[in-house]
This record gives structure tokens, C-alpha cells and sequence, in this order.
């Protein structure tokens, strides 16, 4: 575990960066601009992220485009999206779609879509969940014909409404099989929900007898789909860390400043214990994101069990702590205008995305082999 | 003696693993009597090995070790089950001492403590100051060369045992707060030095009562100098000693492993249930490995150990309590035994150790200022949250 922890100069300027340009180009209210718009993301700032600071491509291989930084790069930018509350289809097409193209193996498939992925010009997903919302292969159940047309429903996809490619998740007779599915083919409909966290946009897929490119091996899509899911799980564990932590920063920020009673309400044991049990929560979210991700990195064998850990706990602590942030602001908390309920949602949402977090600590207990 | 200081991190943990196989002295026995002798020897075995005081300058019997290789020495050790040195090994009265110390000081009582030939403790809490130490009013009073010190002490580990205390004492008046206090090492043998045991809720009597009747310090022995000892004992209490850290975490990822024997071996492994609880606590040892992990990068690159220090010992406590509830749940109905009685404390597990430390947990969040006093001070000091009416003395 040598070097874990130990940020370099350059995760510091990248950290610098992403702050900067998120900070002139989402600001709030930005964010409640796209938030109520059916797309849910500004194509001028995805296609700058892109061309000016090359954050899609970032983490993806050179050979297809990208630069070739590592697993904590990737978080590092996330966790500054999760504080800005960032509406961009980033984590799907980025954090989902490639790995789901870079796990298959599939190197044409990789060799075809990553560049575009990376270069900010193909907007990619990947669609696993149905109605019973389970994130598992095995659960899957929209079908894939011989000639690979797929016939069947996806929910909850995330950017589905807006993608280019579609990359789902269908079962085949030798099981369950990843395919490419152009979003203009024949026999797609594509239907925006009405989302709870409005700044992460989510579509219902319907899919009849859609054409569609194989990915990988033929009922292969299980051992792909489990690494795809836990690299996302890391990824999302430091977007959860960073909206926490800056949830924890608008509590602080408020709590020394606002007066009842004649003093600052920072001032009393109640408001500080709050605030200190939300820091603890913080620093250990951001403990166990990066853990994960510096795993990743050095290959380590125990990303698997490192995942759900991750995702589990970063889950429950950024609730917690977009909660306590409510509570601190007291009425002003509960308001429309106040950015506290934008926190809220986003950690509820993300603590359900990818499985709830009872769902992630019996996953780290099987693979523990408790 | 030998130098490891300049050793590869490998290649000291292959050296520390091949002093275990040789010299490791087993479980260390349960008799409380026994026990001390038997670590005090362990210590001894260690030192005279050159294994002591990791972090310790050479010059006084430590190993002198750079950061990193001592967080090899604290995890070596953790992973191969090595029995915890006594209790105060690991304290806080060495760091006073070589930190404040003089010289003749530190040549008198370093070497002697790192060996575990005599015994220290910490004489910090008094009966009416409970977390708030400037409250303190064990009084010493200047005559001549020496100080006559009169007072009482309580909640003192390892008092009755003990050879020397590190004791902070009232030299300035009474309101004089944090500015009037005096570090001295004072003689437990010395007359008018009375300790008594204080049975605590495990039935144990790890702590004691001691009370000091016109009992002569010498001036030598002053610690810092006078009315300067609060900030001695701050400067040292604050260092966390970021090594050990990553250590506990390692102890902790063990005793989670063997929490999961118990679950397998009670046939509880199938309930989802307790396999959500097992899962928070494979998350809390990681969460206070990573945190160790984290503080001891900063201490590294010569940077100041930050808000994550003052968040372990919160985290520590909430966790061991969390650790044992589920252990004790896991026994079931031979929970309501006493963890003495044969039922638990037969066979090779001793699950009557699962019942002790749920009992002796509750101190975790008491002990050395109570979680509530711990959370009052990072909001204070790390979040900078103004202070709470009328507690302008703000001492910690």
C-alpha cells in the first residue's frame, strides 16, 4: 500500500483545475438553469471540459484517445463534480459506457467508441437496470434474438434521454450478453423520468426488435459487468465524498454566522457535535473512496471487496451529512432556494444508484467469504 | 546495539518477523499479576534486542527509526500478534520527558522505562476536574529544593504498580487555570504517596486512588519549567503518535477477523442481519487503518498531521464500542455469564475477552476526555466553530 494517500503535485494542480473551471462554469445557479431543462447538461461546457481541459478522456487509455491517468485522477475530478453539483452526463458516459467497453475486452469495439467518448462528441451509457431496478447480469431480462435484435424495457438509465450509444445489457441463449446499440436505431424509444436528484437526468429505454452490435463474448457480460460496476462504485464513493465534504463547509460556513439567542449557533455543543461527527464522516468517505482508487491503480486484488465498502459507507455518510445540513440551516434549509435540498437529493439518489448500501455490505461479506 | 534505521522497509519487517518466530513469548497470561510480569519481561526481551521504542532516539535506547520504517515496526508487530507492551511504553510520559526533559533526565528515566524496569504513570485527573485538567488543584509548593505536593489523583492506570508518576500539579493559585500548572516525575514510593486499587465495571482494578500527603519532589525532577507544564503535557498529548495509528487499525482488522470466527462458529455467518453488522465492522477497522494511513502521508511529507488526528480517538472509541455490542450479541444467551466463568473463558478462544471488552469499551469514550469533550474540540479547533458561552478558558 506504499504511496496510498500520498498525493502528488499534479493531483493538486488537476484538484486546482476542475475547482477553477467548475467554479465559473457551474455555478449554482447554472445548475438550477440545467436542472430544469429536458437535456439536463450545456453542450458548450461538456464539449470544454473536453477540448480545454481533456476531462473525458483523462483516465482513458492513450491508444484511444485519451491521456492515460490513473483511477485517483478520475476520482479526483469527480469528487470536484459532486461538490459542484455538476449536471453533465459524465458519469455515464465516462465512468459507465468506457469501462463497460474497456472491461469487455472488445478491443475493435474499444478502437470504435472510446475516441469519441473521450473527445467529448459521443455521449455514451450503459444500460443494465429494468423495473426491478437490480444492477445484476443475472437479473437481466430483455432478450437478444440470434440476428441480435434486442426486445425489452430498461429503467432508470442514466443520460438515456440523451445518449448517443446505448450500450446494454440483453440475454442471449448463452446468457447475458453487452451490445451496442445506436440511439437512432430502428425500434428504440427513448422516455425522460421525472427524478428525484433533477440535476442527474434518467430515461426509460424501450427497445423493440432493435439491431444491435455484440460486444464482447456472446452471454459473456457478467464478469465485465461486476468490474464495470465496481469501478463505478469507486468513482461514485468520491463524488459522494466531495458533495459530503462540502456540505459539511456550507454547515460551518453557516453555523459561525448565524446568531439566535443572542450568540452564533456555532457556539453551542449541539451545532459543534453535529458538525464534528459530519467531519469524521467526511474524512473517512474520503478515506475509503481514494483507498479503492489507489487499488485500482496498483492492480490490487481487493478492489472487489475495497468497492462496496466504499460505496456503502460514502452513501450513508453523505446522507447523513446533506441532512444535518438541513438541520443546521434550520428553515432557511428547507427552502427552494437554498442549494442544502440539491445535496439531499443528490446523496439519496446516489446512495441508491448501483444498489443501496445493505445491498453493498452483503456484497463485501460474500466476497469477504464471511 | 543494532541499527535498523537504515534498513528497506522489507527488510526490516523480514528482520522483525524472524525476532517473532524466535522470541515470541505467546498470549500473554490473564492473571493480572502475572500478566504485568510477563510483558514487563517481553519489554525487556524486545529491548534487549534492540526492538524498543521505534521512534525513540538511539541515544537513550530507542530504535531511531525513520517514519515510515516505524509504521513497518507497529504493523509487523500488529500482524504477528506480538503482546501490547505495558501500559506505559506507549504513553505519554516518554515523549514529555525527551521532549522537555533535560539531558540528565532523560539519561535517568528513558532507558529504564523503554526496558519496562520501572514503571510509569499518568497523573492527569482528579476527582473534581473529570475532562477539564486546568481545573486541576493537587497543590505543589515550592521549599527550598524541593516541592511538597498534597492532593489526590483518580482514574490513574497502573498506579498501584507503578515506580514513578508523571504528575501535573497546581503551582499557581487556583483561577491561574492552564498557566499555573507544573509537570513533575514524582516517586510512587516517596513517603506519603498512598495509591489504592478502584475496582472499575469489569470487576478489574486497573485503576487507582492515589493520594499524596506533603510528599518531597525534588526541583530536579520538575519536568519544563515551573508553571509550564500544561503545555508539556498538551504538546504531547496532541501528538497522536501517527505511527501507531495505521497499527490499531491493522489490531482491529484482526480482532474483525476474529469477530467473524465467532459469528461462523455461533452459526450466525448465514444471518443477513449480523452479516450487514460484520460488514460495518470490516468498514470501521479499514476506516481507522486508512485514517493512520492518511495521517502518517502528511507526517511524511513533513506537514502537520491535521483534522484527521484529532478525528481518530472519536472514531476509535465509537468503534470499539460498536465492535464488542455485536460480539456480545453474537454469544447469545452465554452473554448473561460472567466472562470468568468456565462456559466463556474455557478453550483456546477465551470468548469471556468478547464480554470483558464490551464492559471495558465503555471507557473508550470516557477515558482521556470523553467523546463529547473530543467533538467540542474539533469543532473548536479544526472547524474554528466559536466557543460556547461562558467556557472562555478554551483550554484544549
Amino acid at each position: 500500500m506504499t504511496g496510498t494517500f500520498a498525493f502528488t503535485a499534479e493531483h493538486e494542480a488537476l484538484r486546482n483545475t476542475v475547482r477553477r473551471f467548475l467554479t465559473e462554469r457551474s455555478p449554482e445557479t447554472e445548475v438550477r438553469r440545467l436542472m430544469e431543462t429536458a437535456d439536463g447538461y450545456d453542450p458548450t461546457v461538456w464539449s470544454l471540459m473536453a477540448n480545454q481541459i481533456g476531462l473525458q478522456g483523462l483516465a482513458l487509455p492513450e491508444k484511444y484517445g485519451g491521456s492515460g491517468a490513473g483511477f485517483v485522477d478520475l476520482q479526483i475530478v469527480l469528487e470536484e463534480m459532486g461538490r459542484a453539483l455538476l449536471c453533465a452526463p459524465f458519469l455515464s458516459s465516462v465512468v459507465l459506457a468506457a469501462n463497460a467497453l474497456l472491461t469487455s475486452g472488445d478491443e475493435a469495439a474499444c478502437a470504435e467508441y472510446l475516441p469519441g467518448i473521450a473527445e467529448g462528441t459521443t455521449i455514451a451509457t450503459l444500460a443494465v437496470t429494468e423495473a426491478s431496478g437490480s444492477w445484476r447480469a443475472d437479473d437481466v431480462t430483455v432478450t437478444a434474438d440470434a440476428q441480435y435484435r434486442l426486445t425489452g424495457e430498461k429503467l432508470f438509465v442514466l443520460d438515456g434521454h440523451v445518449a448517443d450509444l446505448l450500450l446494454v445489457v440483453a440475454r442471449t441463449a448463452a446468457g447475458p450478453t453487452l451490445f451496442a446499440v445506436d440511439a437512432g436505431a430502428e425500434g428504440v424509444a427513448r422516455e425522460p423520468l421525472g427524478t428525484l436528484d433533477a440535476t442527474r437526468k434518467q430515461a426509460r429505454l424501450v427497445l423493440d426488435q432493435t439491431p444491435a452490435r455484440l460486444i464482447g463474448e456472446d452471454g459473456g457480460a457478467a464478469g465485465p459487468l461486476e468490474r464495470t460496476l465496481d469501478l463505478a462504485a469507486a468513482a461514485l464513493a468520491a463524488e459522494q465524498a466531495g458533495g459530503a465534504r462540502r456540505t459539511l463547509e456550507m454547515a460551518v460556513e453557516y453555523a459561525k454566522v448565524r446568531e439566535q439567542f443572542g450568540r452564533p449557533i456555532g457556539s453551542f455543543q449541539a451545532i459543534k457535535h453535529k458538525c464534528a461527527d459530519m467531519l469524521l464522516e467526511v474524512e473517512s468517505s474520503t478515506s475509503a473512496a481514494y483507498a479503492v482508487g489507489w487499488a485500482v491503480d496498483a492492480g490490487s486484488v481487493e478492489v472487489p471487496v475495497l468497492a462496496p465498502l466504499a460505496k456503502a459507507y460514502c452513501s450513508e455518510a453523505y446522507t447523513h451529512c446533506a441532512a444535518e445540513n438541513i438541520q443546521i440551516h434550520g428553515g432557511i434549509g428547507f427552502t427552494w432556494e437554498h442549494p442544502a435540498h440539491l445535496y439531499f437529493k443528490r446523496a439519496k439518489s446516489t446512495e441508491i444508484l448501483f444498489g443501496n448500501p445493505r445491498q453493498h455490505r452483503a456484497l463485501l461479506a460474500d466476497r469477504l467469504g464471511i | 546495539m543494532t541499527d535498523r534505521s537504515g534498513l528497506t522497509e522489507a527488510e526490516l519487517a523480514a528482520e522483525l518477523r524472524a525476532f517473532l518466530a524466535e522470541h515470541h513469548p505467546g498470549r500473554a497470561p490473564k492473571d493480572p499479576g502475572e500478566r504485568l510480569a510477563f510483558l514487563q519481561a517481553w519489554q525487556a526481551t524486545l529491548f534487549d534486542h534492540g526492538w524498543a521504542g521505534p521512534g525513540w532516539p538511539p541515544r537513550w535506547g530507542g530504535m531511531g527509526l525513520p517514519l515510515p520504517l516505524q509504521a513497518v515496526y507497529h504493523r509487523e508487530m500488529a500482524a504477528g500478534r506480538a503482546p501490547v507492551p505495558p501500559n506505559n511504553i506507549g504513553g505519554i510520559v516518554g515523549p514529555t520527558i525527551l521532549t522537555c526533559g533535560t539531558d540528565e533526565q532523560r539519561a535517568r528515566w528513558i532507558p529504564p522505562l523503554l526496558r519496562a524496569d520501572e514503571l510509569w504513570c499518568q497523573g492527569f485527573s482528579e476527582p473534581d476536574a473529570g475532562s477539564d485538567l486546568t481545573s486541576l488543584r493537587t497543590r505543589a509548593v515550592r521549599d527550598g529544593d524541593v516541592y511538597r505536593v498534597t492532593g489526590r489523583k483518580v482514574w490513574i492506570s497502573g498506579a498501584v504498580h507503578a515506580d514513578w508518576m508523571l504528575c501535573l500539579t497546581r503551582t499557581g493559585s487556583q483561577e491561574s487555570g492552564a498557566a499555573g500548572i507544573t509537570c513533575l516525575a514524582l516517586d510512587m514510593h516517596a513517603p506519603g504517596v498512598r495509591a489504592s486499587r478502584l475496582r472499575d465495571m469489569t470487576g478489574g482494578a486497573h485503576f487507582a486512588e492515589v493520594e499524596f500527603d506533603d510528599v518531597e519532589v525534588p526541583v530536579s525532577h520538575r519536568i519544563g519549567a515551573e508553571n509550564e507544564g500544561w503545555a508539556a503535557a498538551r504538546a504531547t498529548m496532541g501528538h497522536e503518535r501517527s505511527t501507531s495509528l495505521a497499527a490499531s487499525g491493522m489490531r482491529y482488522q484482526r480482532v474483525t477477523r476474529d469477530l467473524l470466527d465467532l459469528a461462523r462458529r455461533r452459526g450466525q455467518a448465514d444471518d443477513p442481519h449480523v452479516r450487514d453488522r460484520l460488514a460495518q465492522a470490516v468498514t470501521g477497522a479499514r476506516l481507522l487503518e486508512w485514517s493512520g494511513q492518511r495521517v502518517l502521508a502528511r507526517v511524511l511529507e513533513g506537514g502537520e498531521p491535521g483534522p484527521l488526528a484529532s478525528v481518530i480517538r472519536l472514531q476509535h472509541g465509537v468503534f470499539e464500542q460498536q465492535l464488542h455490542t455485536l460480539a456480545v450479541d453474537l454469544l447469545g444467551p452465554y452473554a448473561q455469564l460472567d466472562a470468568a466463568d468456565p462456559a466463556l473463558a474455557s478453550g483456546e478462544r477465551h470468548d469471556g475477552n468478547w464480554l470483558r471488552g464490551f464492559l471495558r469499551t465503555r471507557a473508550s469514550t470516557i477515558g482521556a476526555g470523553t467523546s463529547e469533550i473530543q467533538r467540542t474540540t474539533i469543532a473548536d479547533k479544526v472547524l474554528g466553530l466559536p466557543p460556547e458561552a461562558g467556557n472562555s478558558r478554551s483550554t484544549r
